[in-house]
């Protein structure tokens, strides 16, 4: 064996070799999720790895016996109603970034810097205080505010990356023909951004869907709770846990976003690294 | 027409600095005052204490076994990170089949929400269960069940290992945008002064790439630092504090022995040292884009 497509052969078996133990490494979480979701509750404390057989009526079983629909709505609500918030404050706000130059656009650039960094962890306490004050304990419309806000930097910076490539002459054209500042943005500015404004949503959403210490700390009872506290809850604190409903459930809420995450990834790097990595 | 122009750029950004400002500085506002203040169990302020709560935190020996915890929790997991994600991206920058499969799978740990993956973690380190132990059982690596989650000295390092194996997709992205943007002629004009493969990557990757290292050091060590529920949902910093952080001890702290005076002025100490690496980064990434 020589030539070019032996060489070829031989280098891709080195590098999956290479790759191999990090492969398996990354695959073991959602393969022991998914098979302990489909193994019959009889099985599901025995090591084995295999079910004798698939238990595909889990997935209904969990539904009604975890809240999951509860749950499932009280998520889609907080990632859909902050992300919308998170982007009507952040449109303009990216746009005059991008298209002004004026006083003190160092000074916004990095108190929203700030915040981006700043993880909800080290603000929890004053955060709580902050809706036991507003009197919006256990309610999931605290969750909205405070998702929505704390995803404005990262939105503001996804967008802003994308504005700059629109071309000003598009909107400068338009002001010649007649139009006034805020059509030009309507009607010829917002179109060419969609996309931008789409992935970024997608982002938002995903955050606000995966975020664990904020609701953990707000939420109290199951009819509030979201998709990550039910599901801890159904394991933090038992003496049994049903693991197989636990696993149902974690791959309902999971798999979907995974999909979805896995082919937009390569986006994402623009609004995290704050423009500094290409 | 002018003046508004003026004020435009203002109007634009207020809806914006109002809900952020609302989010953090008020927080902040509460975190400093409950900070200084005598708080019962409830959470309920009782006048001002100056460095009380302070004192109390520097005093506790928990909150230095939780410090160097998290000095081994940081160090570990970005230290780890790097040291998996660089070979990593240098594989997959290469021409190989199927590396688009490769690559998705890499990308797949990022992909699952950090409690979820902790929650599937939690599951299969159990000691009778766990699939872990029979998957290690079968491959020969042990003999018999490990109780993962029983022991500090097993599960800490379990937790770093998770922590590493959801970092690595994010550092393998940005370093996989480094190497795309170190320009192939360079490699060419090596191989025409016939540099061998070691020099190629001592002389031109690396030094190229370290920008990029910096800047995954320092955003990693933020989210390192602040990362909460890998270790929250496996042990909830038990047994007997023996997996305790920073952050888990400050959530104890506020949320469940009800010393809330104590946890929020530590959260400000965690702001001041976040805010400190901020700048940090800041001075990479700046750095970096002049260069």
């Amino acid at each position: 064996m020589s030539g070019p497509g032996a060489r070829r052969l031989r280098k891709s078996a080195l590098c999956w070799l290479a790759l191999s133990p990090l492969l398996v490494l990354c695959l073991f979480p959602y393969a022991v999720m998914f098979i302990t979701a489909i193994k019959p509750a009889s099985e599901v404390l025995r090591p084995t790895w295999w079910p004798s057989e698939p238990a595909w009526h889990n997935i209904v079983d969990m539904w009604n016996a975890t809240g999951f629909g509860v749950a499932l709505f009280n998520s889609v609500k907080v990632a859909v109603l902050s992300t919308a918030v998170a982007l009507a404050v952040s449109v303009p706000f990216a746009y005059a970034l991008d298209r002004f130059r004026f006083t003190g656009e160092g000074a916004v650039r990095q108190f929203l810097l700030v915040t981006q960094m700043l993880s909800p962890i080290v603000l929890v306490i004053g955060l709580f205080r902050l809706i036991v004050w507003l009197g919006l304990v256990d309610t999931t419309w605290s969750l909205v505010a405070i998702y929505g806000a704390f995803n404005i930097a990262f939105t503001v910076w996804m967008l802003q990356s994308y504005f700059a490539t629109i071309p000003r002459e598009l909107e400068e054209a338009a002001w010649i023909e007649g139009a006034s500042r805020a059509r030009a943005v309507a009607q010829v500015f917002l179109p060419l951004a969609l996309p931008a404004m789409t992935v970024t949503a997608i982002f938002g959403f995903i955050n606000a869907w995966n975020e664990f210490v904020i609701a953990l700390t707000i939420l109290r009872s199951d009819s509030s709770h979201t998709l990550p506290i039910r599901i801890f809850s159904l394991v933090a604190g038992r003496y049994t846990v049903e693991w197989h409903h636990v696993m149902s459930a974690a791959l309902v809420a999971t798999v979907p976003v995974a999909i979805v995450f896995s082919w937009l990834q390569r986006y994402l790097v623009r609004g995290m690294s704050v423009g500094a990595v290409k | 027409m002018r003046r508004y122009d003026a004020i435009l750029p203002y109007l634009l950004l207020a809806p914006g600095l109002f809900l952020a400002a609302m989010i953090i500085l008020m927080p902040l506002w509460q975190l400093s005052v409950l900070s200084f203040s005598d708080v019962n169990r409830f959470g309920v302020p009782r006048g001002l204490t100056g460095w009380d709560n302070y004192a109390r935190i520097f005093a506790d020996p928990d909150f230095y076994r939780a410090f160097w915890r998290t000095v081994v929790w940081t160090v570990g997991i970005v230290g780890g990170t790097i040291l998996v994600a660089f070979p990593v991206a240098l594989i997959l920058n290469e021409d190989f089949a199927g590396r688009g499969v490769a690559r998705v799978i890499v990308m797949l740990p990022w992909a699952m929400s950090l409690t979820m993956m902790a929650i599937v973690w939690r599951w299969a380190l159990s000691g009778e269960s766990g699939m872990l132990n029979s998957a290690l059982i079968w491959a020969g690596v042990i003999e018999r069940n490990v109780q993962w989650l029983a022991h500090g000295q097993t599960a800490f390092p379990m937790q770093i290992m998770i922590g590493i194996l959801v970092s690595v997709p994010f550092t393998v992205t940005i370093f996989l945008g480094g190497l795309a943007s170190i320009p192939d002629d360079l490699y060419e004009a090596a191989r025409l002064e016939s540099a061998s493969a070691w020099q190629c990557f001592a002389e031109l990757t690396w030094p190229l790439m370290r920008p990029f290292v910096n800047i995954a050091v320092v955003l990693n060590t933020i989210y390192v630092f602040n990362s909460f529920p890998i270790i929250w949902v496996t042990t909830q910093g038990g047994p007997a504090n023996s997996t305790d952080i920073l952050v888990t001890y400050l959530y104890r702290l506020g949320f469940r022995i009800g010393r809330m005076g104590e946890a929020a002025a530590l959260s400000l100490l965690m702001f001041l040292f976040l805010l400190a690496l901020t700048a940090v980064y800041v001075a990479l990434a700046t750095r970096k884009g002049r260069a």
